[in-house]
Order: C-alpha cells, then structure tokens, then sequence
C-alpha cells in the first residue's frame, strides 16, 4: 500500500506542473460557468401590462386599485395608457404582454345591471403574459357577475321574473354570503439549482469525467513512454501499480471538484447547499466516475484511443445526464432515461442540497447508485487492468 | 492540383478515425434533437392537478382548470410526488382538490383547494388562473345554494341551471383582442434556433479540435518533409486550408441537410444561409489553421475544446443572444458565433434575405481573412524555417 501511495503522490505532483490538465480541470469549468452566468438576464418574469381607464368610475377604479394596484403588481410591470390605441400599439410592438381597456360608461352598466365589457388586448406572441391577463379578467367579472348571477338563476329556476322582495332578499343574501370555496397556499420547498449554481454544478460535473480520464488513461501514458516497464522492474507488486494509479485519479478528481465548488461559491456566487451533504456527494461522484473511466481506458489499446473513448463518454452522458441545461424541462421519458448516467444522479444529489430542500438523508439513493455505478464499472476494470500490467 | 491531393489527404486521415466521425456527425444531431424536444415550441406553465375527490365539481374544476390556456395540466396521482416535482421544477405548481371537495360545497359548507408552489413571480401569476377558476365555480355554487334554498329544489339541478345561465350571463363580459396583424408572426420551428445555434458550435470546435493533426503533421516532420518534393510551400499551405475547410464545411453540409431532412428545420433563404454556412466554415478553417500553426504540442491543443466551447456560449451558441444584457451582447461582437447566429436569426426567424444580412456576412469575411491570414503567416514560417 505504501507504494502505491508513493506511486499516486509522483503522479499528483507530476500533474500539478501539467498545465493543460489544470486548465481542464479547472480553469475550463470555471470559464464556462462564469460566461454562461453572465449571459443569462436577471431572473425575472419580465411581464408588462398596460391599463386603460377611460371610465373613472368606481368600479373601474376598484379594478384599477385592488386587482392590478393589488395582486398584479406582485408579478408585473403595470403602465396607465392613455387611450385604447396606445394599448393596440403598444401590443403590437410587443412592448406590453397585454392591456386592460375599460371603456367609459363601464361603471355605470355594472352597477344598473346592464351588460359591461372588459377588453384585454393581447400581444400574439406573448406565451405567459397574455393568458394570464385573460384570466384576470374573467375572474374580476365573475365577481361582478356572482350577486347578479345569483338573482338570475332564482328566476330561471321558477319559470318566471321573481317579485321584487325576492329579489331584494336575494340580493341581500349573496351579498352577505361568504365565498363557499377558496384557495389555500401551500409553500413548496426548493429542489432545484439556480442558474449560477447550475452552470457551476454541471460544468463541474462535465469535466470531472475528463479529468478522471486523463487519470485513468496515466497508466496507458506510462506503457506507450516506456516507464510502465520500469515500475515493474521496481520492487512493488503489480497491484501497487495499478491502484497507485486509481488513488491518483480518484484524488485528482476530488480535489478539482473541491476547487471548483469553492472558487464557483466565492466568485460566481453559486449556492452548494449543506457541506456534509456537498462532501458527501463529491467523494460518491468522484467514485462512479473513476470506475466508468477506468472501464473505458481498458478497453483502448494506446493513450490517445483512451483519450477519444473517454471523450466521447464524458461527452455523451454529460448531455444525456442533464449537465449542459436542466432535463426539468425535458420530455419525461429522457427525464427517466438520464438516470442510466452517473450525471444524472450527481445532479439529483446536488441541486436537491443546492436548493435547501433537501436533506443528507435524501442523498442515500443517488449514492446508492453512484456507488454500484464505480463499484461495477470498477471491478471489471481492475480485472482488466491486469492485463495491462502483465503485458506492457 | 497537389493541393487538392493534399486537401483530400486530410479528410481521409479526419474521417478514418471513428471518434470523430461521432463528433462530427451523431452528436451534434443527438444535441439539437434534445434542445428541440426540451426547449422548442412555446413555453406554457405545466400544472400539476392531484383530484382527489370523486364527485361532480371537483371534476369541473379540474376541467376549467385543463381547458385554461395559460397553463399546461398534467393530472398527477400523488400530491408527494407532485411536490418533488415541484421543488424540482419539472412542475411550475400544482393544485390539490381535497376529498370532500364536492359533498362539502353541497352541503352549503366551505371547501379549499390548496396551491402549491415555491414563492416568487411565476407562482403568482399561475395562481391568477387557478383564483379565476375557483372563483367562478364559487360564484355559480352560491348562485345554486341560494336558489335551492329560495325554491327548495335541489342543489344538483339548481347548480345545473346555474351553469346554464352563467353561460348566458349577460353581465359583465370579457373580450379578448389580439393585436397587429396575424400573418406578420412568423411562427420558429421548433427544432429551428438549436440547429443554427448547435451547426455553429460544432463546425468551430471540430475545427479547432481538428487541428491537433496540424500540429502532429508539424511536429513529426511530415510537413518539412513534403517541403522536400517538388511542392512549393504554397501549396502545402493551400492544401492543408483546403483540408481544414473540406471537414469544416462539408460537416456543415451534413447538419443542415440532416436537420432539414429529421427534423424539418427551415433553414430560410438558401443563398444567405449557403453564405452563412461557407463564410464560417472559412472563420473555423482559419482559428484551426492559426491554432494548428503556433500550438506547440497536442496536448496543448486538448485545451482547445473547452476555449472553443467558450467563444461559442460568448457568441450566443448555449444562450440565446436575445437575453444577453447589454453589455455582454457588445462583448460578443467580438466572436464570429454572434455574427453568424445573428445572420441565422434574421434568415430564420425573419425571414430575410441575402441582402438584408450583408453586415453580418461582411463581419464573418474579416473574421475569416484575418484568421486565414494569420494563420497562412505563420504556417509558412513554421515550414520554412
């Protein structure tokens, strides 16, 4: 064991001096991470609505005041147009999701009775913003509608036009009556990343995979220099060798995700979440990806052959595992299929802790897996391995 | 020509190795079709709906809330899921309609649905639209219960005649307008912005990555050793353009045929998009051919990727340029990608034509004749000396 203590610390030297992996490793997850975080806009839902009041009346300016002045200015911009050709204008050039017009004389057929209109000019292309307006139309109507309806459905259920008491009975009583049903909030927690955070956690996650090859694929490297002849004239047991170089690899690929995750929280501001849980995630991640890369350089006959496999690995299951943008928004059966990807569930792991919802308790399955991932890949690559060592 | 042989050298020696041929051809294809299918069409909120209860009105709001077109439903089975779902984002909110819901309403009791989401914007504009919806089964319940209890019929038949006449309510009423004229929408295809974006991204960083084979043909002597025949360096240097820009653009070729064919992308105007195509392949011919000249090792080249991969998010190839701030829009007129996604934009989502994109097409020459130049300069000077 000592030996292959000895033979992992050369090798982390030897690659500290390495500039181009450092810059894999590290520089290049960073870079990525820091543009990509810088493109995107403010998180922001970006919605604007224009309002138009040509009635001034107090059921206008009750919709004005409590709905939009109310819950819509929570989640929108609100602009006061002029005049219903501003609100047209101002939808076309898709400057305004949508506009409420409220025509004069508005007011005055709400409250006698007589039918009213709401108008809501909408932007064609707004996909969230001009449904939404929609609804918050129909829905103050409805309210205006409910004493009206109310009166409405006692006549049409008697036949016949109700007495006056009736219908101020009546009136009485939907004014007075509570709304039978109602909406209760319940706050979800938080699963998910950030966009910083997410950039930070994928790109980490993307290139762990290739620097774990350029660990995995040293032992090839040594065989094609030369050196792997000499290591085994040295008195160490070829097994010293072969897990001299997985402890190499396996050390290398945590403490680049270690630098990653630390310089992506003080210079990007990205959001790991709980450190046991992160320390936890890191050591199982770094685990699955040794044993797949490990897998793959045994199956290659010369470095560079390692290097192409390796890549084309790190690259496809990277996209497949949900490190390039979120599979949250992809058709749910890729959603189930990335799980067949170590990415995947590191993601899981990570944007769970990242968001604050999850706990470490939540990470037993995605270690679970990350673990036989490594273990599997792992054991048939040191199975293999042998045969490097044996035959250089 | 010599050049030409030497030209065609290259693409044999690319395309004999099975990683690249994986690189140049499968995955790009495997990205746009997954951008395509996660990304493409309009983006509209998914709801989550948990029913759980059996009865009349809980299914007509669970039906108001499906037929509500600014958001998406998905009926779940158990609210636990639905909440990790939520919390993961896969749902933008979900509602729970209890067990109860209905026997609770007729019997003149009071009922809630519960909305759950995580706080923030989103969740408050989707919860206009449940609030719209349980409102106005509000309205026609109370409507029923007053007339059932005016006429002593029942609660079923005079909610029944409720919803008959709020149908016909001649109260107030809403009008929905759609603004500007409906054939001036061109309507993106959904496959469309990954593939313009992911053909740039691709046929730069291949490129890039192609010229490790440069820098071996350098460094095992194989360059000065065509020096040696009866070739003059500028055809040497031809030739190895040549080859650069045959992988490049034929590469280019294969998507945009590929994309038109799987996925019916629409690559609007052929002559802009043939200018686009080509002018680019030449940018990506140039950064290979001045990387492949001045980098010292293959190793170093391995680094490549990840810069190429960089100027592409910097030029609009991961991001969409539209929603770049400011600033970074300006910085990445610096990278040939935003020209070049730019002139994709106008030709695709515009539908505009030669003509109309000659500023981009301009900047993409002087990327390329700056590239190409340099390039040339020091492979010459790495032949001859």
């Amino acid at each position: 064991m000592r030996n292959a203590w000895l033979l992992a610390r050369k090798d982390l030297l030897r690659s500290i001096r390495d500039r181009s992996a450092l810059a894999v490793s590290i520089v290049a997850p960073l870079v990525l991470a820091f543009i990509l975080s810088a493109v995107l806009p403010e998180e922001d839902l970006g919605i604007t609505y224009g309002v138009v009041d040509e009635d001034r009346g107090p059921v206008a300016q009750a919709f004005v005041s409590e709905v939009i002045g109310g819950f819509v200015e929570e989640f929108a911009t609100v602009e006061e147009l002029d005049a219903r050709e501003d609100a047209l204008r101002r939808a076309e050039d898709e400057r305004v999701a949508a506009s409420f017009v409220l025509l004069a004389g508005f007011s005055d057929a709400v409250t006698s009775g007589e039918p009213a209109e709401i108008e809501v000019i909408a932007d064609p292309t707004s996909d969230i913003g001009a449904p939404i307006a929609r609804s918050i139309a129909e829905g103050f109507a409805a309210e205006l509608n409910a004493i009206g309806l109310s009166v409405a459905t006692v006549a049409a259920n008697s036949g016949s036009p109700p007495d006056q008491e009736t219908l101020e009975r009546v009136r009485r009583i939907a004014q007075s009556m509570d709304q039978s049903i109602s909406v209760a909030d319940r706050e979800a927690g938080d699963r998910e990343f950030d966009d910083k955070t997410f950039f930070a956690a994928g790109m980490a996650v993307f290139f762990l995979f290739f620097t774990t090859q350029f660990g995995a694929q040293s032992l090839l490297r040594e065989r094609g220099d030369g050196t792997l002849t000499r290591l085994l004239a040295a008195p160490m047991s070829r097994e010293s060798v072969v897990v001299g170089k997985a402890l190499f690899t396996y050390i290398l690929g945590v403490v680049s995700l270690v630098v990653l995750i630390v310089a992506s929280g003080l210079l990007l501001g990205a959001e790991w979440g709980d450190p046991l849980g992160v320390t936890v995630m890191v050591l199982a991640a770094v685990f699955a990806a040794l044993g797949i890369q490990s897998l793959v350089t045994t199956l290659a006959k010369t470095d560079e052959q390692a290097g192409a496999y390796g890549s084309v690995i790190a690259v496809t299951l990277g996209l497949l595992g949900g490190t390039f943008f979120p599979l949250s928004q992809a058709p749910p059966a890729l959603a189930t299929l990335s799980f067949l990807t170590p990415h995947a569930w590191i993601m899981r792991g990570l944007g769970d802790l990242s968001g604050g919802a999850g706990t470490v308790a939540d990470l037993a399955v995605p270690v679970l897996a990350l673990v036989a991932f490594g273990t599997i890949t792992g054991g048939i690559a040191l199975v293999r391995a042998r045969g490097i060592v044996v035959s250089p | 020509m010599k050049a030409f042989v030497i030209g065609f050298t290259e693409l044999r020696r690319l395309t004999r190795d099975r990683t690249n041929l994986f690189f140049l051809f499968v995955f790009p294809l495997v990205l746009i079709l997954l951008l395509g299918a996660s990304f493409g069409g309009s983006f509209v909120p998914k709801l989550g709906v948990v029913q759980l209860d059996d009865g009349g009105l809980a299914g007509e709001l669970a039906g108001a809330l499906k037929q509500d077109p600014s958001v998406e439903v998905g009926m779940q089975d158990d609210a636990d899921a639905m909440l990790s779902d939520i919390e993961r984002g896969v749902l933008e909110a979900g509602v729970i309609i209890p067990a109860g819901y209905t026997s609770s309403i007729e019997a003149g009791e009071h009922a809630d649905a519960s909305f759950v989401a995580k706080p923030g914007e989103f969740s408050a504009a989707i919860r206009t639209a449940v609030d719209s919806a349980v409102g106005q089964q509000s309205g026609q319940v109370r409507a029923a219960l007053i007339t059932a209890d005016e006429s002593g019929d029942d609660f079923e038949s005079t909610y029944a005649t409720a919803s008959e006449v709020a149908d016909s309510f001649p109260g107030t009423d809403v009008t929905f307008t759609l603004a500007g004229a409906e054939d001036e929408f061109e309507s993106l295809g959904r496959f469309d912005t990954g593939a313009s974006t992911q053909l740039l991204l691709f046929t730069f960083v291949n490129s890039l990555a192609g010229s490790v084979a440069l820098v071996q043909t350098r460094r095992l002597g194989v360059l000065r050793r065509m020096l040696g025949t009866p070739i003059s360096s500028t055809t040497i240097l031809l030739g190895e353009t040549l080859g650069r820009f045959l992988v490049a653009f034929l590469q280019s070729l294969f998507i945009v045929f590929a994309a038109a064919l799987l996925f019916g992308v629409d690559w609007g105007d052929p002559l802009g998009a043939g200018a686009v195509v080509t002018l680019f392949a030449l940018v990506s011919t140039g950064a290979a051919m001045l990387c492949g000249a001045i980098l010292k090792t293959e190793q170093q080249a391995g680094a490549l990727v990840p810069f190429g991969l960089a100027l592409a998010a910097l030029g609009g190839s991961m991001v969409p340029l539209e929603v770049f701030p400011d600033t970074m829009r300006a910085i990445s007129r610096a990278t040939p990608h935003s020209w070049a996604n730019d002139a994709f934009d106008q030709l695709i989502g515009h539908g505009a034509g030669l003509s109309e994109i000659l500023p981009q097409l301009g900047a993409l020459a002087l990327f390329a004749a700056a590239l190409l130049g340099a390039g040339s300069f020091f492979l010459r000077r790495a032949l001859t000396t």
